[in-house]
Order: structure tokens, then sequence, then C-alpha cells
């Protein structure tokens, strides 16, 4: 096991060269360019190539094309290079090419701030494509530690699935500093309950089965299988075809190969729950750090609080809000997303509440403060430009 | 079945999705031609395509191994499918004169610049076709096309002196050719040359859309109308700028030729890759 000091972008960077990724192409962007520095020194001294794209498009659309090669593949972004996925996303989620995206959210909108965290793109990563007809497979890390996990997870994940996976992380956990135990060996690597899938090829003809099956190979091209690969609506042979009945299969795979093995994705944390809690703090990725905290403090205040940490975001746990409660969503934007997510999910009688905050953290003080003024049955109002918990 | 679209294609593929007369299934047959006549089969060559006329007629019509790109973006995925392959496989994509000469065009000159080992066959029916006939940048100036009812009023890529072939040259391709559907054996033997090129290489035949092309902008929508006007304003490249021949010209002929001139994208990295492993002592 190598202990170092260091960044979540090495985090990523050593994550993906464990789990096999030899290609890189990317674009400079603040927080995610350490990434591709990190993968422009790290990936020839492993055989692997690193390329530097005119574009974000290209750079996806670059890693699409070393994945169908055979090579497994990873880009890294922030919210305006993001959205330029857009394109080559939607083709390896319908053409089901295994890629891995990272976005390291900063502060919108747009160009917005770029060294500070943000949490604006959680709709964004689950509706990047056009189009719709399709789920996908969204996790977020919040330390450095387990954005080394994650990274490895959501390879072995695209390869199962054989879909594009995003990392969400946010500015703090890719520019932070923390302890990383990176492990040597392969004992190390199941210690730590990674798991690293090797890239399969599809012997053909029928690339798209119409099943919602996972574990199926994706398509390769090079080894002589009379390959099929695109991103219009395929036969099972990978034709292109009009037809509607064709048309269904295929949304209804890429839909429900993950929905009905989304047991194998879902991942969260829990604390307090046991214990039938009235306000329950949601959260992903770094605010999550402040609300355990603050869980634990209100807890020990005797207050009736528990929290909740999303680890995996799509496909979108709704399972997790079947309790009656009142929610709050801690969240890195002003504009509320994750709350709406929790809004739809929640049994009846309960209610969904927002804490926002953008660019810094919200503080433990503030987070059992809003938790008391639920616990009273207060509505949370946002007063004036100070206070925006509402 | 055609003997050699029986030899090369997937039966249930041909004659595809262009319309009767259509000048793409001539290329199509050129094309495939020219991999006759280089005595490559199904194993040697991965086939791409994009989308217009272009990308529907070609797609998944190879027996061998076949994928597609969105409108524009394709270059960049063959550049990363280059990285995968071994040296041996070709990259052949065929595309249309919008996806190369207008979304496409930063990526087919970072390809270019990069010495990307493709060939690229830009199918020219001057214009956006399989949309109902809109202008691009390769239809002649002054055109009436649906999107130009008064006729065009920018200049393309081949106007006042314009060739979107010499900014193609200028970004570092190897090889480069224009032609007219018409002028079989030249056809064949460009993309012969292009095929055979380590490098980047592209081929651009025009072949015009009668069915909206010639409709809208001759007042003419035959075969042997467009054929006629193609044939009429045909030109041999002459060294130098292009001239203005009104109201367009076809320059044909070896646009460029430098094959070998620089080393090939992937060359480069797998060297640069493996100084950097020797440097540290690894052997790859």
């Amino acid at each position: 096991m190598r202990r170092v000091f260091d960044t979540g972008n090495a985090a990523i960077t050593e994550a993906a060269i464990v789990a096999g990724c030899r290609v890189f192409a990317g674009y400079p962007i603040t927080p995610a360019t350490e990434i591709a520095e990190n993968m422009a020194r790290r990936l020839p001294e492993v055989g692997g190539y690193y390329v530097q794209a005119e574009d974000e498009c290209a750079a996806l659309h670059l890693c699409n094309g070393a994945s169908l090669g055979g090579l497994k593949a990873m880009t890294a972004t922030s919210g305006p290079g993001f959205i330029l996925f857009a394109d080559p996303f939607g083709w390896a989620v319908s053409a089901e090419i295994p890629v891995v995206i990272v976005d390291a959210q900063r502060v919108g909108p747009v160009s917005g701030i770029t060294g500070a965290p943000g949490q604006g793109e959680l709709y964004l990563s689950r509706y990047l494509a056009h189009g719709g007809n399709y789920e996908t497979i969204v996790l977020a890390p919040s330390s450095v530690q387990e954005a080394f996990r994650l990274t490895v997870r959501a390879f072995a994940l695209a390869e199962r699935f054989r879909t594009p996976v995003t990392l969400l992380a946010d500015q703090m956990v890719t520019d932070g500093w923390e302890a990383l135990a990176i492990p040597e060996t392969s004992d190390e690597r199941a210690a730590m309950g990674l798991e690293v899938v090797p890239r399969r090829a599809h012997p053909g003809p029928d690339f798209y089965p119409a099943s919602d099956a996972i574990d199926v190979p994706p398509v390769v091209l090079g080894r002589g299988a009379g390959g099929a690969c695109s991103d219009w609506t395929p036969t099972e042979r990978g034709h292109d075809t009009e037809e509607v009945e064709a048309q269904h299969k295929h949304a209804h795979r890429l839909i429900h190969k993950i929905r009905r093995h989304r047991h194998l994705i879902d991942e969260h944390e829990a604390w307090g729950l046991e214990d039938d809690p009235e306000v329950i703090l949601v959260s992903y990725g770094t605010p999550s750090r402040v609300v355990k905290s603050a869980v634990a403090r209100a807890r020990a205040e005797g207050l009736r609080v528990g929290g909740l940490r999303l680890v995996s975001l799509w496909p979108f746990p709704d399972h997790l809000f079947a309790r009656r409660a009142r929610y709050l969503s801690v969240e890195l934007n002003w504009d509320g997303q994750l709350v709406r997510e929790i809004q739809r999910a929640m049994s009846p009688g309960s209610s969904a509440h927002f804490f926002g905050r953008c660019g810094e953290l919200p503080r433990v003080a503030e987070l059992c403060e809003a938790s008391r003024a639920l616990l009273r049955g207060e509505r949370l109002a946002r007063r004036g430009w100070e206070l925006e918990a509402y | 079945m055609d003997p050699l679209a029986g030899k090369y294609l997937r039966p249930e593929k041909w004659p595809g999705t262009a319309c009767p007369g259509c000048g793409l299934r001539l290329l199509h047959r050129e094309v495939l031609t020219a991999i006759d006549a280089l005595g490559l089969g199904p194993s040697d060559l991965v086939w791409g395509t994009a989308i217009g006329c272009t990308g529907r007629q070609t797609y998944a019509t190879w027996r061998g191994d076949t994928f597609a790109g969105t409108h524009g973006r394709v270059y960049a995925l063959a550049t990363g499918l280059r990285l995968a392959l071994p040296r041996e496989k070709r990259i052949l994509l065929t595309v249309g004169d919008g996806d190369a000469f207008t979304i496409g065009l930063p990526h087919l000159l970072a390809a270019a610049r990069r010495n990307v080992d493709l060939t690229v066959v830009v199918g020219d029916n001057l214009g956006y076709q399989s949309t109902g006939g809109q202008y691009g940048v390769t239809t002649p100036a002054g055109s009436r096309t649906d999107s130009s009812p008064y006729g065009t009023w920018e200049p393309g890529w081949s106007d006042g002196g314009l060739d979107v072939l010499g900014i193609v040259r200028e970004a570092g391709a190897s090889f480069l050719a224009r032609h007219t559907v018409l002028q079989r054996d030249a056809v064949v033997e460009s993309v012969k040359a292009a095929l055979g090129t380590r490098g980047f290489s592209l081929v651009q035949v025009v072949y015009g859309c009668h069915v909206h092309y010639g409709a809208q902008a001759l007042g003419d929508g035959t075969v042997g109308a467009i054929q006629g006007w193609i044939r009429a304003r045909t030109v041999p490249l002459e060294p130098g700028p292009a001239p203005e021949v009104a109201p367009a010209g076809f320059r044909t002929g070896v646009f460029h030729d430098a094959r070998g001139a620089r080393p090939e994208f992937t060359e480069r990295l797998r060297d640069h890759v493996a100084a950097v492993r020797a440097r540290a002592g690894r052997t790859s």
C-alpha cells in the first residue's frame, strides 16, 4: 500500500490507472486540469496514451473511439466542458460504449467562479444526452480516498453495463488535499473492495440484444467480428433502422439494463436513521461532511435529527425517502436541485426543505439551527442575502 | 446484385438509401473498386461514416467492422479508434460536405494537423440534401435552394478564390484530391493513393444532388441535367489560388501529395511513450 498526501485529482488519476485506463483525452479547465496533467505524466509510464483534444466534445469522442477499439478511456472536465460532452455522451449511451467521465463541479451558471465548489450539474449529469430514452449511472465522492474508490468502481460499472459512467465531484474534492492509500497489489485491491473488470469484446453478430441483461460485452472493432456501431436506432446486428419496434427494444434496453440491476449501483451512507428522526438532512459530495458533523451535534443535543449521504445519485434512490420525515436538502447551489428529486420521491406526509450555499460550505451551526427550526415546525425563510435557507 | 457489392457489402444493405440515379451510389462503387484493386478484405479496413446522405448510404454496408459518428465528430472518434487499432488496419470515413467542411471542420483540421492515419472520402452533393435541399459551404455562389430562395449571398469554400482543400493542406494533410464522380478512373486512383497513405488523406468527390439541387438551382431535377452541368463546370487543377469560374468550377485533380513527409500521429505518440518508458527503465 502506498500512502501519500495528495489531491482528489491525483486520486482519480491513480485510480484510473489501477482500473486499467490507458487513454485519457482532455482539455484544460479549472478545477479538473490537474487530472489531465497527472494523466499526461502517468499514462506513458504504463504504456498508455494522453491526447490533448481540440475541445471537450472531441475529448470525449476520442475516448469513445479508443474504447470502441478496446482500450479503457476516461476524460475529466468542469461545467463549461461538461456541457460540450453532450454530443459524445449521447453517442456512447446509445452505442453502449464503456467510458468514464469526471465532472469537477464549480460555481455556475456557466463560467461562474472557477476555483470554488458548486453543485449545479445534478440534472445535467442525468439528462446530458438529448432525446431521453435512457438511464444513466452517476457517482459522487466526498473525499480524496472515496474519489479513488469510486473511480475504480466507475470503470467496473461502465464495463458491466456498457455505458458511460459519470463521477460527479466538486472542486473541494478534486482540489482538496487529504491522506490517500493507493493499493499496489491485487490482494490490497481486494481488501479495499475494489473490483477491476477487464475489457471483453462482443463476438457478434447480435451486438444489440433485445434484453436488459448486463455483462454483455461491448462492440470492439478491429477484431474481425463484423461489428456495427452507431448512434442510430440499431437492429440487433447494429444496423441503422427506422423501425419503431426496434426503437422500443433499444430504449427499453438502455433504461432497464440499469434500472433492473440498480442494486449493483445503489450506495449511500446513513446517520442516525435507526431511531426514526423527524428531520433528515440529505446531501452528497463535500457538503455531506458538514452535514455529518451537524447531525452528530444535533443528536448530542438530543434532537431527533438524522442524515443521508447519497453516493450513487442516478438512478435516483427513491427508496431512501420512503420514511415519513421532514427532509432538508443541503446543496451547493441557490436554485435547489436535489430537493426537487426528494420532493418527487418522498412518501406522503413528508415535507422537503432546501438549504442552499454556493462557492463555500455551510457551517455546522447553521445546519443545526435550520434543523431546530424544522423540528419546531417552522418554515425556513430566505432573509435578504444573508441567510439563504428557505 | 452488383458483383463488387456482393463481394464486399452486406447484402441486406445494398443498394442502400440513396435516391434512384444518385451519384452517391456511383461513388460507393468507386470506393469499392479502389478497395478491390488494392486487394483489401473485410478484416483489413474499418469503415466509418457520419450522418446525412453519405452516412445513410454507406453505414454498415461494409462486411467488416463499421461505425457511424455524430454529425461532424467522426474525425475525433476515429482518432481515438486509431490509437487502439494495429497500424495495418486502415480506417476509411465516408462523409458529406456539411460534415467535413462545416460542422466538423475543426475536428477534421485537428486530424490533419496530427496527421492521423485516416482516409476521408467526402461525398459532395453541394449542400444539405437529406434535409430537403439547403445551401452549404460547397453550394456554388448565387444558387437558389430551399434556404436561399433568392440565391445564396455569402461566399462558400469554393467562391472568390477560396478553396477549403487549401486549408486542409496548410493544416498538415498528407494527401488531398478532388474529382467529380463522373471521373471514375481518377476517383479510383485517388482513393487507392489515399488508402495507401500513412497519414491523413482526403478525397473530395463532387456528385451533386439531382433531386434537390438540380430541381431548385438548375431548374431540372433529372440525372442527365446535373451530370451535364457538372461536366461543363469541371476544370483541371492549376497551381495557385482558385480562379473564379462563374458560376462555379470544380477544380479537379490531385491537390496535394506529401505522402511520407510528416510522421503519423500514432507512430509519433508510440515513439513518445516508448521514450518515456525507456527513460524510466521500463520495457514496452
